[in-house]
């Protein structure tokens, strides 16, 4: 410490005043005095002691039932999900190539079974769009 | 809680510490008193503070210390004005019959007064707290070193202030 600050150092501070002693101690007492529990609880507090009366007695109990309806919620989201995204559902829908292959291999043996077209044609009972060979004859007599 | 004796006891030694500690700060009386009233309703409402504390005094100081903060932190633009007038009112230092070292410690009062309070606050504890700067480090949570930096340029702004007159009177 130099020069400077000894000489700083050496400037007497104010002294306390003497009647702010009792005053103050005063008041420190009269705080002392008044109960904690004049200023009212906060909200939070009846809330939390409300919870543990409900929920103390069985914790476990409670603890499992919270646990399944996770579970639930969990399976509900996931269905929903599957919903939600009817092109992802109907990319499960198209058929795979095996299926295509038996389904045509069906269809031409239903094919084969019907037989040839004309045959199918030939054998069909004729509708006469023109007039009856009696007719035609008459006509042609005439 | 703390009985009466305690804090009576607390009074008696901590109290004109506090007292010239928070009037540099404050630049104040009535706030001095305002807050030193609060600082021992504080420990009578709570007295778990103390318990546990090793240093007393340093504790009591970092109390001060962070009420004066608040004070002057409440206080606006405005009142910081109205601070400065006050610190020609409340002068930290006893008056002096000598004319020359009353006009020393009012241009100190005024040197102090243009400090920041936390390089002010190091200054006190130092010259006129008797604290070394790891007590200090301690009572206001900081490193020694940040604290004697502080002392440091605190001391050199004040040697530069006061330089003519100080020149003149040794």
């Amino acid at each position: 410490m130099n020069e400077f600050e000894s000489k700083l150092q050496r400037q007497p501070v104010r002294q306390l005043p003497a009647d702010w002693r009792a005053e103050i101690l005063a008041a420190a007492q009269a705080a002392e005095a008044i109960p904690h529990a004049a200023t009212p609880p906060p909200r939070s507090s009846w809330l939390q002691q409300q919870l543990t009366a409900f929920f103390w007695p069985h914790p476990k109990a409670w603890a499992g039932l919270a646990a399944a309806w996770i579970l639930i919620l969990a399976l509900h989201l996931a269905m929903n999900d599957t919903e939600k995204h009817p092109v992802l559902a109907n990319q499960n829908l198209t058929p795979r190539p095996e299926v295509i292959v038996e389904l045509k291999q069906q269809q031409k043996l239903f094919a084969e079974l019907m037989g040839p077209r004309e045959d199918r044609v030939a054998d069909r009972p004729r509708i006469h769009s023109t007039p009856p060979h009696s007719f035609r004859q008459t006509t042609m007599a005439g | 809680m703390p009985a009466l004796s305690q804090l009576e006891r607390l009074y008696d030694e901590q109290a004109q510490v506090l007292y010239a500690f928070l009037l540099n700060l404050t630049r104040d009386e009535a706030d001095t008193r305002d807050l030193l009233q609060e600082i021992f309703v504080k420990l009578a409402r709570e007295p778990r503070l103390l318990t546990g504390v090793r240093e007393e005094r340093a504790f009591l100081i970092r109390l001060a210390h962070n009420a004066a903060i608040d004070l002057i932190r409440r206080r606006g633009t405005r009142e910081r004005t109205q601070e400065n007038l006050a610190a020609e009112l409340s002068s930290l230092f006893a008056p002096a019959a000598d004319p020359d070292e009353t006009t020393f410690r009012h241009e100190l009062t005024a040197a102090l007064a243009e400090l920041p309070p936390e390089q002010r606050a190091v200054v006190h504890l130092k010259l006129w707290g008797g604290l070394t700067f790891e007590e200090i480090a301690a009572s206001l949570e900081l490193s020694p070193n940040t604290a004697a930096s502080r002392y440091r340029y605190a001391i050199d702004k004040m040697r530069e202030r006061l330089r003519p007159l100080y020149e003149e009177i040794r």
